[in-house]
């Protein structure tokens, strides 16, 4: 049961406050922010207790999403409501930032008042929720098919009617039924890579954890149906056709979707509900099907001068033709971090099949040859955009039955790095 | 300061200013401004600003049409009622009118809101309200009468008794949206009122798939809670339990084998399906429901599902970490095979990250230490310095704890001395000489070569280590613990105190053993130590001095001094951080703080002799057979209130409760279909997952039978189901020892009712090991066609040699008589078996009169009938051995028969509740006719060439 929940933005403004179930003071808001702020350490625990009231809360869209509780509910169900709160609030406002609460704050006590009845959790299921939502939600930039006519400028796809900005799906749910029935489905398959490489170049462990969003703004849903690769198999005895089998070890699915035709054509069947939902997420772990993205051959020596020289030569083993790309810096850079004591060596864009090598020269006082050895391990961080790892494309996105007026989908792949890590 | 307190006069002035044109927007007649001027002042509320002064121009807009502005207003009365009292009840004869509203959601966001508004005086009228909602019929407005219990509990605490009726009644009720609220209602008001829960417990666990996810959560801790007060402990071999009581005990419980209650049974078999569950919340109350009742064989089902979290919300993975660590102390078994899932990621939070070295250090052995060791070198480079150290703690731990690696550990940490980074460096010293402690003869080399490090190390704790270390063991390095005393000496003003105390102790060890070179140093030091400023300095000064130098006052206690400073010393245990949170529930709010919180209930112990059982049981709810009900809901459920009677003698306790739930189930089913109209479909349709090899559960919904066939559907019918229906055992051979490498499996149709699923068939597998060794884990594996749907057994972990066991399982072959394909797998193999069903398995004996078999037969002609002529072998004459031929064949039951040549057989499909009516009318010569009617046409043509040959052999 949960007695108050208040929504801060990180320097401690109070964006959303309501009490539950009456009796507490008004200082709980500022005690909670005193308590997080004095923890070191790059994320506080997430319960904490000031006599008897205990706080949960989590961070999320730079927020942090707060419940009270006096006694004897489980953590487990008070984080998990914030984060459904949060995805919830995420769907109704369309993201999630402090201008985005602020500018919601009517819509958002709606919502609480009806998930939360008395500190008990009545229901979070959207499907439920839209019933009762009487409220619009406020965008600080109302979504035009306008924003779509500069996305040539970014050297991606020129043709205006293939990709839509990222910005487009960040919009509020309930907006699509005053824009006259403009409905719109976007799908990501999203995936994760955890690399270990070891130092002589081997492979130690390799993960991939994905999952296919969909993001629904169809106002009146009807079933659609999503098509993957016909190859596609789980677990490693089921193996389909010949040559590269997409294979996945694990998969589990969202109660929504219906499998009767997964055995078959590998197709998911569902009704998506208006918002945002993980239909899929699946896990593959060692047996890569296609080479890694990246190796470094990193030299580690030290110069007469004692200056420690890390030579490194990065290959981007990708098909020449897709793009990897670090948004949003310019150019090639590197900078010595002190306090982390380490080397970032940013790089804007790096083209298939290619290969950069970068040459750092560190002055270190006092090297020995013992202090080699603690150099390392290089980290990389990474997005590819139209690459799975897994090789799971979608290869269809139907609606049915075909929804009146216009209707787009959207299909979006992209890799991230979780943890890419070389030792050295 | 002033300029804060200027601005919030400023801002004071204009929220009054504000308020005013608020004021004047709610009176206007546009409903568009009225709008606009409550969203503002809930956004001020939002912010927790005061809107109080508004509240007589908010409360005329309570009766708007408007459902938007209606509701804004219900936000506002919430918040201010309580402090308007009189004004609130203005608006109380609104609320009562819109109780009676014909749309049950009107009547519900009423009674939330009158029952929110917290106003001693309207308590009898709340009463009243809850009291009528609670036998309202729409289920809606009944789960929020549970929710307004709580409210006016709280509001009014005289009011217990008449709530805790009102929590009585709604415990009965069958509605899955109700279940959840009410549970919740009943923690809060009554928990120990636990004897109202034990009529309902066998619904409540029926009912669990489907309610909706967080009151699942509630569900499940209460019922945690209410078996560790019904049921006896399964852990029969755990003694460590019985510690307190007397041995006589032990004794009992040798001589009674434990044999686990069908109800605790039934709330593990129910709960399981929830694992696999979207809510990180129903996963863990599942997984903790059984840590603490399943069998501990059993437990190990929800690692799975517990790993599967960590990829979750890092707020998630940060508890359940912390629950895991106090798992994996206690069962290590559990998480072995998925330690790699605990490897730290570079991306990790440090606390995620000490968690996992936690984890991983509980779970070393061994087998997989060399592993770990390697991963935990890598870690010890890590940046972030906390953590390295953390890491070198648990390299210590492991070293203690595995002694066929405490040398390497110790080799390793030795290399870490030389590292550059001072905190790597103390944190190894400070383990290494925890180590040494534990076998100090080898280890001179380490020894010297800490002191020559001394000179470096300028971490205190560290240095007080060495200092420690270098007089623990001053006679393996004779030589050098003279000279780092000396340089002691230099230094001792400008050390912490920690190093001081230590080197007053180093110096009297060395006085002791070494008195010839130590003597001055040590009187010059103990001189130093008598002048400090800290007081535990000067008295630890004294007293050694006292001790260790011989002079005339000093009496028997010199004698001792060796005795007494270099007595051995016992090593220190190196011990998990997660040892004691075991003493909290898991999933707590008090295990995730290591601390009692207020309001944490303490688990309940097993009782030791188990409370009367027959307290469950209910009376069984069955339809009169025959009576044909058309769709009202309500008078429905009375009638057959009604003709639960006739049944209630039937002695078969755990079988017939077992239906009984089905049956009402179904019945529920039912009702849900006929009252759809009004009722919100709460299934919280998106918010589980199923996952695809392991489990195909169904979330039971779309194959519940009773409205599959288009004939019935309008006339249901139910006919009691009997078990009675004896035949002979026919067994099928599953797995040939010779194929299954010594495992073998025979299965039969036992022809009861399944457990599992109603629409399921249930088969008894026996599995015999013919082998010479032992066989683990079997288990079912991958099946085929994947539709199909299976209950699997739970894993058998061992089997012995020339041992044998049985199995129930489930199947739903969907009234067809195709073969289950599925895996048999043990550790080691898989082997590909199939059942494939006799089409008579397939179905389920009825009983009926002969006036109602008659009029069903009516109802199937033509398409539905297929008969043929038979010649029936000379041996099967007599009633009696037709009887036994046809039961042979099929699970039918038969119909008492008033004419003698004619034999009448009832039954139905399993899975969709189809009739299958058999009757034979003998001629006069040993030929017979033979006519089945169901709509199952292909079954019909099958069962029909089955109980020819059967008829017409002897």
């Amino acid at each position: 049961m949960i007695s108050q929940v208040f929504i801060l933005s990180s320097k401690g403004d109070h964006l959303i406050y309501k009490d539950f179930r009456g009796g507490a003071g008004n200082d709980i808001v500022s005690i909670f922010y005193e308590k997080v702020t004095a923890l070191t350490g790059d994320q506080p625990p997430v319960v904490m207790n000031h006599k008897d009231i205990y706080f949960v809360h989590i961070r999320q869209g730079g927020l942090y999403w707060v419940a009270t509780t006096t006694a004897g509910s489980s953590p487990f169900t008070i984080t998990e409501f914030l984060n459904r709160l949060a995805a919830l609030v995420k769907d109704y406002c369309g993201s999630l930032s402090e201008k985005s609460v602020q500018m919601n704050f009517a819509l958002i006590y709606e919502l609480l008042d009806e998930i939360v009845d008395y500190g008990y959790i009545q229901t979070t299921s959207s499907d439920v929720l839209k019933n009762f939502i009487q409220t619009e939600a406020v965008t600080s930039r109302p979504f035009s098919l306008f924003d779509l006519s500069n996305v040539g400028l970014f050297g991606a796809e020129t043709q205006q009617s293939k990709v839509a900005p990222s910005s487009a799906a960040t919009r509020p749910i309930q907006s699509s039924r005053e824009q006259g029935g403009k409905s719109e489905i976007f799908v990501d398959v999203i995936e994760r890579m955890t690399v270990v490489i070891g130092s002589n170049g081997l492979l130690m462990k390799a993960d991939v954890e994905g999952e296919i969003r969909v993001k629904c703004y169809m106002p009146s849903c009807s079933e659609m149906r999503i098509g993957l690769n016909e190859e596609f198999s789980i677990g490693k005895s089921q193996l389909r056709g010949y040559g590269a089998a997409v294979r996945v070890d694990e998969c589990s699915f969202h109660q929504a979707v219906r499998l009767d035709e997964f055995d078959s054509h590998r197709i998911l069947r569902l009704c998506p509900s208006q918002g945002e939902q993980t239909v899929m997420q699946y896990q593959l772990s060692d047996d890569l099907p296609s080479a890694l993205p990246f190796r470094l051959f990193p030299t580690i020596e030290r110069d007469n001068g004692g200056r420690l020289l890390m030579y490194m030569k990065l290959r981007c083993d990708l098909p020449p033709k897709s793009l990897s790309q670090e948004l949003s810096s310019p150019d090639q850079s590197a900078e010595l971090k002190p306090q982390s004591r380490a080397v970032v060596w940013k790089i804007a864009r790096f083209a298939g099949g290619t290969q950069l090598s970068a040459l750092f020269k560190l002055e270190v006082p006092s090297l020995s040859s013992a202090s080699m050895l603690e150099v390392g391990p290089v980290g990389l961080s990474f997005e590819l955009p139209k690459i799975t790892a897994t090789g799971l494309q979608i290869r269809f996105l139907r609606l049915s039955p075909i929804q009146p007026g216009p209707s787009q989908r959207w299909v979006r792949y992209v890799t991230h790095s979780d943890s890419y890590t070389i030792r050295i | 300061m002033l300029c804060t307190s200027m601005t919030q006069q400023v801002e004071q002035m204009s929220s009054v200013l504000r308020n005013e044109d608020l004021k004047e927007m709610l009176e206007s007649n546009k409903e568009s401004l009225k709008l606009e001027a409550m969203k503002r002042i809930v956004g001020l509320i939002a912010k927790g600003k005061s809107a109080s002064e508004l509240f007589p121009a908010v409360v005329k807009n309570v009766a708007s049409k408007n459902i938007e502005l209606k509701k804004l207003v219900y936000v506002y009365l919430v918040r201010y009622a309580e402090k308007q009292q009189d004004l609130a009840l203005l608006s109380i004869s609104t609320f009562q009118r819109a109780l009676k509203d014909p749309n049950q959601f009107i009547r519900a966001s009423a009674l939330r809101v009158l029952s929110s508004i917290r106003v001693p005086i309207i308590v009898p009228i709340m009463m009243l309200a809850i009291k009528e909602a609670a036998a309202d019929l729409s289920p809606y407005v009944r789960k929020t009468s549970a929710h307004a219990i709580q409210k006016l509990y709280s509001l009014d605490p005289d009011q217990k008794e008449q709530l805790i009726e009102v929590i009585e009644k709604l415990l009965k009720d069958k509605s899955t949206l109700v279940a959840g609220s009410v549970v919740m209602a009943f923690e809060e008001v009554c928990p120990d009122r636990i004897d109202l829960i034990h009529k309902n417990y066998r619904k409540l666990c029926n009912l669990l798939v489907d309610v909706e996810e967080w009151g699942q959560v509630v569900i499940i801790s209460m019922l945690t809670r209410y078996a560790r007060t019904q049921f006896t402990s399964p852990w029969t071999e755990n003694k460590a339990f019985y510690d307190s009581d007397s041995e006589e005990k032990k004794d009992q419980t040798e001589a009674k084998p434990y044999i686990m209650d069908p109800d605790h049974r039934l709330l593990l078999r129910n709960t399981k399906p929830l694992l696999q569950s979207r809510n990180t919340a129903v996963v863990m109350a599942v997984a903790q429901l059984y840590w603490h009742l399943a069998p501990k064989h059993e437990v190990s089902i929800v690692t799975k599902s517990l790993v599967r979290l960590l990829r979750s919300h890092r707020e998630v993975q940060y508890i359940v970490l912390q629950n895991i660590a106090t798992m994996s102390i206690q069962r290590k078994g559990m998480f072995e095979p998925f330690i790699k899932s605990f490897y730290v990621r570079s991306t990790d939070a440090t606390h995620i990250k000490t968690l996992k070295l936690e984890i991983l250090t509980n779970l070393a052995n061994e087998a997989n230490i060399s592993t770990i060791l390697r991963e935990f070198q890598t870690y010890v480079k890590s940046q972030d310095k906390a953590f390295a150290a953390a890491t070198i703690q648990a390299i210590g731990r492991c070293a203690t704890n595995i002694s066929e690696v405490t040398d390497t550990c110790l080799n390793g940490l030795v290399l870490l001395l030389s590292n550059r980074d001072e905190t790597v460096v103390a944190e190894s010293i400070v383990v290494i000489k925890k180590l040494l402690q534990t076998q100090p003869t080898q280890h001179g080399d380490i020894i010297k070569h800490m002191a020559k490090l001394f000179d470096n190390v300028t971490v205190p704790m560290a240095r007080a280590s060495i200092l420690w270390l270098m007089g623990e063991y001053c006679e393996k390095v004779p030589k050098i613990a003279p000279d780092v005393l000396r340089k002691m000496a230099k230094t001792f003003t400008a050390e912490e105190d920690i190093v001081k105390l230590q080197t007053v102790n180093l110096a009297a060890k060395l006085y002791l053993t070494n008195s010839k070179q130590t003597k001055l140093l040590t009187q010059y030091i103990l001189n130093l130590g008598k002048y400090d400023q800290n007081y535990d300095i000067r008295d630890r000064t004294r007293f050694i001095r006292q001790l260790i130098v011989p002079n005339e006052k000093s009496g028997a206690l010199s004698k001792y001094a060796r005795r007494i400073l270099l007595a051995p010393k016992p090593a220190p245990g190196l011990e998990s951080a997660f040892k004691d949170r075991d003493r909290y529930q898991l999933g707590t709010l008090s295990h995730s703080l290591n601390l009692k919180a207020t309001g944490y209930q303490e688990l309940p112990d097993w009782p030791a002799v188990a409370p009367d059982q027959s307290v469950r049981n209910v009376e069984i709810v069955e339809p009169c057979p025959c009576v044909c009900t058309e769709s009202g809901s309500e008078s429905e459920e009375e009638s057959s209130e009604d003709s639960e009677k006739t049944s209630s003698d039937s002695g078969k306790s755990s079988s017939g409760s077992e239906k009984s739930s089905s049956e009402s189930e179904s019945d529920q089913k039912k009702k849900k279909k006929t009252k759809k109209a009004p009722q919100k479909k709460s299934k919280p349709a998106g918010d589980r997952y199923t996952e695809i090899p392991h489990c195909l559960f169904p979330q039971n919904d779309s194959k519940k039978p009773t409205f599959r066939t288009s004939g019935i559907s309008l006339f249901y019918m139910s006919f009691q189901v009997t078990t009675s229906s004896f035949g002979p055992l026919k067994t099928y051979e599953l797995l040939h020892h010779m194929t299954g490498k010594g495992l073998s499996a025979k299965y039969h149709f036992p022809r009861q009712p399944c457990l599992y699923q109603p629409s399921m068939v249930a088969v008894q597998v026996i599995l015999t090991n013919s082998s010479d060794h032992a066989l683990e884990e079997i288990h079912i594996g991958d099946q085929s066609p994947a539709s199909l749907n299976i209950h699997c057994f739970n894993t058998i972990e061992r089997l012995e040699p020339g041992a044998s066991v049985t199995v129930s399982m489930g199947i739903d072959f969907s009234d067809s008589t195709q073969a289950a394909n599925f895996q048999l797998c043990t550790k080691e193999d898989q082997f590909s078996v199939s059942i494939q069903p006799a089409v008579g398995e397939l179905l389920m004996a009825s009983t009926m009169t002969e006036q109602d078999f008659c009029k069903e037969q009516g109802k199937l002609q033509g398409m539905n009938e297929a008969s043929a002529t038979i010649t029936m072998a000379t041996a099967n004459a007599s009633r009696q051995a037709i009887n036994k031929q046809v039961l042979s064949v099929a699970n039918v039951g038969e119909v008492p028969s008033s004419q003698n040549n004619f034999s009448r057989f009832a039954g139905q499909t399993v899975s969709s509740r189809a009739l299958v009516l058999v009757s034979l009318e003998l001629s006069e010569s040993s030929g017979a006719l033979l006519t089945i009617n169901t709509e199952k046409s292909v079954m019909a043509s099958m069962l029909l060439q089955d109980l020819k040959q059967a008829l017409a052999q002897a």
